[in-house]
């Protein structure tokens, strides 16, 4: 489906975004990612998708940093030989009670999640204006949509992320690029791990399709966001959340 | 008048929808002709295609009229050359 394209994933090492990574590649795009921190899950997620025969680049670049983003995309361009899919997966968590929430933790999360959305965009989209023809997927949350409690900053920054996409959508339409987002409600990952091993009966009664989302649910929402078969899909955010969000 | 100035008129005149007679060397492309960014970014675009160069996107700001365009499309060309 993705044959001779080139995509990039931030966050690619773990959780959504690793399955991201490894979904493209069997698609048969050629996959460059960011990382921060995991080294060593980067270097076997490399010889991972190496070994499904596309291209791979993992490098670590902090999304906040507008420069590095910008370094990133252009080794991208220059060592896979363009620049056709942009996923913007990293994001981070600081859950708290506002009253304990540190300015610190305000700008971490809203510089990772939304900020770092801007970074990679801004330095994307020329070529991708040029070529006439890109598609961005950008990973928000239902905490964006319906709110979550002690999430302040991540809903505020999943929420941005949300309006970026819809005005961007219309903003480059005409150059056929699409953009559109991914909305997951409780999914089983490093991220939701603590959440989940205390409240997890309760969580899943709270899902009407019972059960915790997987990594795969949400790569699959991504992998038809890509397809041509969203070829008249731009602007939209598809909630991947077992239909939590539908009782609220 | 050069070969490439003509050639950079008649790819802006087509970008931005006019007759390259209509475009002044010297007209301000947003003040005087309506060229907007993203038809800046077309014709940066045009001319990189054409000429088969890259200029790097911090230009495009500096693309403000033909001259001015001309004069960069040259800069990188004379930089291919070298």
């Amino acid at each position: 489906m993705l044959e001779k394209k080139v995509a990039i994933v931030t966050g690619g090492t773990r959780g959504i975004g690793r399955e991201i990574v490894l979904m493209l590649a069997r698609e048969g795009a050629d996959v460059a990612f960011t990382y921060l921190k995991s080294g060593q899950e980067a270097e076997k997620l490399v010889n991972e998708v190496k070994g499904l025969g596309r291209r791979c680049l993992g490098v670590a670049v902090d999304v906040r940093d507008f420069e590095k983003a910008k370094e990133f995309i252009e080794k991208v361009k220059n060592e896979l030989d363009g620049l056709d899919i942009l996923i913007n997966n990293a994001g981070i968590t600081k859950d708290k009670a506002i009253m304990l929430t540190a300015k610190e933790d305000w700008r971490d999360v809203i510089d990772t999640n939304l900020g770092g959305v801007y970074n990679m965009t801004r330095n994307a989209i020329i070529t991708f204006l040029k070529q006439k023809s890109g598609n961005i997927v950008n990973m928000t949350s239902i905490s964006g949509i319906i709110g979550m409690a002690r999430q302040t900053n991540y809903a505020a920054s999943k929420a941005g992320v949300i309006g970026f996409t819809k005005s961007l959508a219309r903003e480059v339409s005409a150059y056929n690029i699409r953009v559109n987002a991914v909305a997951p409600g409780f999914i089983d990952t490093d991220m939701t791990a603590g959440l989940v091993e205390k409240y997890k009966g309760e969580i899943e009664k709270s899902i009407p399709l019972g059960r915790l989302g997987t990594v795969t649910d949400v790569a699959q929402a991504v992998r038809f966001l890509l397809s041509d078969s969203a070829d008249f899909i731009t602007g939209q955010v598809i909630i991947v959340d077992g239909g939590l969000s539908l009782q609220l | 008048m050069q070969e490439i100035d003509t050639e950079i008129k008649d790819l802006i005149a087509k970008v931005i929808e006019k007759e390259p007679d209509e475009i002044d060397p010297n007209a301000r492309f947003a003040e005087d002709l309506g060229v907007d960014s993203m038809m800046a970014l077309e014709i940066l675009a045009a001319i990189e295609k054409k000429y088969k160069i890259t200029i790097p996107e911090e230009k495009l700001m500096q693309f403000t009229t033909l001259n001015e365009t001309v004069k960069i499309a040259k800069e990188f060309l004379d930089k291919k050359d070298a």
